[in-house]
């Protein structure tokens, strides 16, 4: 055993020694440095496994894709392509690239960028190739079904992914062939999962490709740590087409799960941008410095309560219409969430061609306890077998559920338990055996009904988690309703099999019960200029630090 | 009379009146006794006492029901905590008095929740010592009576259990439960059985929908083990005694030594560290709550508040006071009682006060 003395000596040096290297990692390499929360580690960031919010964030600052959006008109703008043609019948879509954009490599160790050949259409054919082989299991490949024989080779029914609608034409122009005309889809093309792919470091490291000093990139920043559940670090891309305008230098993102410890430490000035929890609003909007830095933008989520219609008492029409009845959104929005957003009447929130979100002559679902306990009477349920409600673990998602549990308790006298599991576990058991009520939130990837409707409830070619049946004659008129409207051109004639889809979908099966479209409620520190981008990831490229 | 005669005296006359005092009062008189006099332990047992006429009447005793409350209600608070908690909470909170300790994010009263929730703290803490006590002991004493093999192979049993992480073993079979159990609609499996089991247990103790029984599951898993050992121990050391040997030699039977001869020896340090583990148990329960794992919403567990009042206590530091204050009482009280019972019944103690 040491002798106190020399105890003493030991903690002094530890002391020292963690002081020393704690003082090493504050220094930061100069320069603009951004700090903002992720909110959860990536479950990926390999752009054609990338599903979730938080992957696809990082992804839109370290790939380009061929289109991008603009984040104020949402309209579509080019970024890798310089000018794209359809051809008159619809199905051939031909982009030209612009020829400077160059793949890099960056070495966390040695801080050594390296340059690896420019970015090319065989890039992108090969990533739109991955993207669908079923090898790669890409749970977001069905967003592809439109290029021609995507769908049979992502299911196995076709073999030959040399027969994807896909071709480099030249070493700058990339065609796609699609199985029927879509207006939409230049939007598709710039999505993450059509992004190019560096061949070579996902041949060399497989499913590790994605880390520091293996990764390629090509977008505005590049990936310098990736501490695992904890952080990430982005460094501007020096050989970056626009770098000259790229104000912020570093990028460091934490992963706080809990929205209230990240709040905390925006007020302690560790973070430079951070949602706002519900519990803080009513401080934040009476506080003098924090009210000037909040901002509520609209964002193009939908948050719902889907109900899986295979498993009873969920089968049953009326009882799911009258829990969508009974659910009070505006009071919810008000009470309990007071970020400004709006009670939803259908799936597709508002600025989605397509969606009767704003069309006040749609009815929807809203609140009426009258025709929910109707409703629940003639459904003939009386508690069993009881009902499970399950959510993510977030504090947010418990309250809105609390409150929802409560309403139907007091208006329909229903007692539903609540459950939740953590988001990876969770996105497993909702995607592959949804229980009975599942919390899902949607975000448009383009801003087209396509994406809600279809991509995910058509019961064949959709995610369909609420396992509805295409034998089901709603469904087959559902089915053919979104079909129909995918492959139309005349806009007023998509809307209106639209408005029918939705109809179908929330007024008239209650598939799903829509809660309420998003609003995204941030703060910023004064000195960061930035941008609001409505879908998709966050363009950290285009804001600018004034310090 | 000489000095050392009357010292002599004096000694022989403590010594009679020592002798007289054990003839008239056993082991638990004087223990009593001994309590009685223990200011702490006998607060303590106040305030336990206090706390199970809560949870028996909670019903009664609340102003409002747990799950009842107006979300338009959310955050209020009375005028009067505003103006002792830190912070400015008069400039943005709703002010009003319709609820003694201000009101939850969903509007509900906090302090018919907390006194609800000694419905929850309480069970679990006697359930997890129950199942301790029963099963630990039985378990020690036969290890430790019938020696040899069966103590090796029973003790081995309690090592590779104890090798386990007992929060983590917890939080497994926390996940386990509910995932599997809680939801299970079929009629005729295991789980279905467990989960209807669990709604009689939720039934009885008022909180339906609350998922108590996985609760005493988890924690009565694990807590049997230290009390298991600490029996064995205690009768490894007394099965040698000579009153043992005697019994035995006049044919008493095995149930008969241990319960009429060896129990009564080693009651003492056994309740003694059941009652000091009470409090342990019931943190376990706030921990699972804290993370989430506890009790069902709208249950109100003091885990689950104090959790959902840590995330609010920049805005509204009232909401975390009134359960972490409940829970820290209820410690310190079962810790007292634990004390000062040990204090009592320790051997060693006897005739000190």
């Amino acid at each position: 055993m040491l002798s106190k003395k020399r105890m003493y000596w030991v903690v002094a040096i530890v002391i020292a020694v963690a002081t020393i290297l704690s003082g090493c990692a504050g220094a930061k390499g100069g320069g603009k440095v951004l700090r903002v929360n992720l909110g959860t580690e990536p479950p990926t960031l390999d752009p054609a496994l990338a599903t979730d919010t938080t992957s696809v964030q990082c992804d839109e600052v370290l790939f380009l894709g061929l289109t991008d959006f603009d984040d104020k008109t949402v309209e579509v703008i080019p970024e890798l392509a310089t000018e794209w043609s359809v051809s008159p019948d619809g199905l051939v879509w031909t982009f030209k690239m612009r020829k400077d954009v160059e793949w890099v490599h960056y070495d966390p160790v040695k801080k050594k960028v390296e340059k690896k050949g420019k970015v090319t259409a065989h890039d992108i054919v090969y990533g739109v190739r991955r993207t669908v082989d079923p090898a790669t299991a890409s749970d977001y490949a069905y967003v592809d079904y439109i290029i021609k024989n995507a769908e049979a080779i992502n299911t196995g029914k076709n073999t030959d992914l040399n027969s994807l609608g896909v071709r480099a034409v030249d070493d700058y122009t990339v065609e796609f062939t699609l199985e029927q005309p879509a207006g939409y889809f230049p939007g598709i093309a710039g999505m993450w999962v059509n992004r190019p792919q560096p061949r070579q470091p996902i041949e060399q490291f497989g499913d590790k490709w994605t880390e520091p000093g293996n990764i390629w990139t090509n977008g505005p920043y590049m990936l310098e740590t990736w501490e695992h559940e904890s952080k990430m670090v982005f460094v501007k891309n020096p050989y970056y087409v626009n770098a000259k305008n790229v104000d912020i230098d570093r990028v460091e993102a934490v992963m706080v799960v809990e929205e209230s410890t990240a709040f905390a430490m925006y007020e302690n000035g560790e973070l430079d941008v951070v949602g706002v929890p519900s519990t803080e609003m009513e401080r934040v909007k009476s506080d003098p410095v924090l009210s000037k830095e909040l901002y509520i933008a609209p964002y193009l989520c939908t948050y719902y309560y889907g109900f899986n219609v295979s498993k009873p008492p969920m089968d049953n029409v009326k009882l799911r219409l009258a829990l969508s009845y009974a659910i009070d959104r505006q009071k919810l929005v008000d009470t309990v969430l007071k970020g400004g957003q709006r009670p939803a009447k259908t799936f597709a929130c508002p600025g989605i061609f397509g969606s009767p979100a704003d069309d006040p002559n749609f009815v929807g679902v809203s609140y009426d306890p009258a025709k929910a306990k109707q409703l629940l009477a003639e459904s003939g349920y009386t508690g069993t077998p009881e009902i499970t409600l399950m959510f993510n673990t977030s504090e947010g998602h418990q309250r809105i559920a609390e409150f929802i549990q409560r309403g139907w308790k007091e208006t329909l006298g229903i007692d539903v338990k609540l459950a939740n599991q953590e988001w990876k576990v969770y996105l497993q058991t909702v995607n592959t055996d949804a229980p009975q009520i599942y919390r899902l939130g949607w975000c448009a990837d383009y801003p087209d009904e396509n994406n809600w409707v279809l991509e995910n409830f058509h019961p064949t070619k959709g995610s369909n988690n609420p396992k509805w049946s295409p034998d089901d004659p709603a469904a087959q008129r559902f089915m053919k309703a979104v079909e129909d409207a995918a492959a139309a051109s005349d806009p007023k004639e998509r809307a209106r099999l639209y408005f029918e889809a939705e109809k179908i979908l929330v007024e008239e099966q209650a598939i799903i019960a829509p809660i309420y479209y998003y609003t995204r409620v941030v703060v910023t520190k004064p000195y960061v200029q930035r941008t609001y981008a409505p879908l998709g990831g966050e363009h950290w490229d285009k804001w600018k630090i004034t310090k | 009379m000489t000095r050392q005669e009357a010292a002599a005296r004096r000694l022989l006359g403590r010594e009679q009146e020592a002798e007289r005092e054990q003839k008239v009062t056993n082991l638990w008189a004087d223990a009593l006794r001994r309590m009685a006099r223990n200011r702490a332990a006998i607060v303590g047992l106040v305030i336990i006492i206090a706390l199970v006429i809560m949870a028996i009447f909670a019903d009664k005793i609340a102003p409002y029901d747990y799950r009842a409350g107006d979300s338009a209600d959310n955050y209020m608070v009375p005028l009067w905590l505003t103006r002792i908690l830190p912070g400015n909470m008069a400039a943005y909170a709703q002010i009003g008095n319709k609820y003694l300790f201000g009101a939850d994010y969903l509007g509900r009263d906090l302090l018919s929740r907390v006194i609800y929730g000694t419905r929850v703290s309480l069970p679990v803490g006697f359930v997890g010592a129950m199942t301790a006590l029963i099963i630990g002991l039985v378990y020690g004493s036969i290890s430790g009576y019938y020696g040899g093999k069966v103590d090796d192979i029973m003790m081995r049993i309690v090592d590779i259990v104890y090798a386990f992480p007992t929060m983590l073993l917890i939080i497994l079979l926390m996940a386990f439960f509910k995932t599997s159990f809680g939801g299970a609609n079929v009629p005729g499996t295991a789980a279905y059985t467990f989960n209807r089991i669990n709604h009689v247990v939720d039934r009885f103790l008022g909180l339906e929908g609350g998922g108590m029984l996985f609760i005493f599951m988890g924690i009565g898993i694990t807590a049997w083990m230290g009390i298991a050992r600490l029996a064995r121990g205690q009768i490894l050391s007394l099965k040698e005694k000579e009153f043992i040997l005697a019994s035995r030699m006049i044919g008493a039977s095995d149930i008969r030594i241990i319960t009429r001869h060896i129990l009564p020896n080693i009651i003492g340090p056994i309740l003694v560290t059941v009652t000091l583990s009470i409090p342990g148990y019931i943190s376990t329960e706030v921990f699972l709550s804290f993370i989430g794992l506890g009790v069902d919403p709208p249950t109100p567990s003091w885990g689950a508040m104090i959790s959902e009042g840590a995330r609010a206590i920049r805005s509204y530091p009232n909401q975390v006071l009134l359960p972490a204050l409940m829970l820290a009482i209820t410690m310190f009280a079962f810790n007292f009682l634990g004390d000062g019972l040990r204090d009592a019944l320790d051997p060693r103690m006897r005739g000190t006060s």
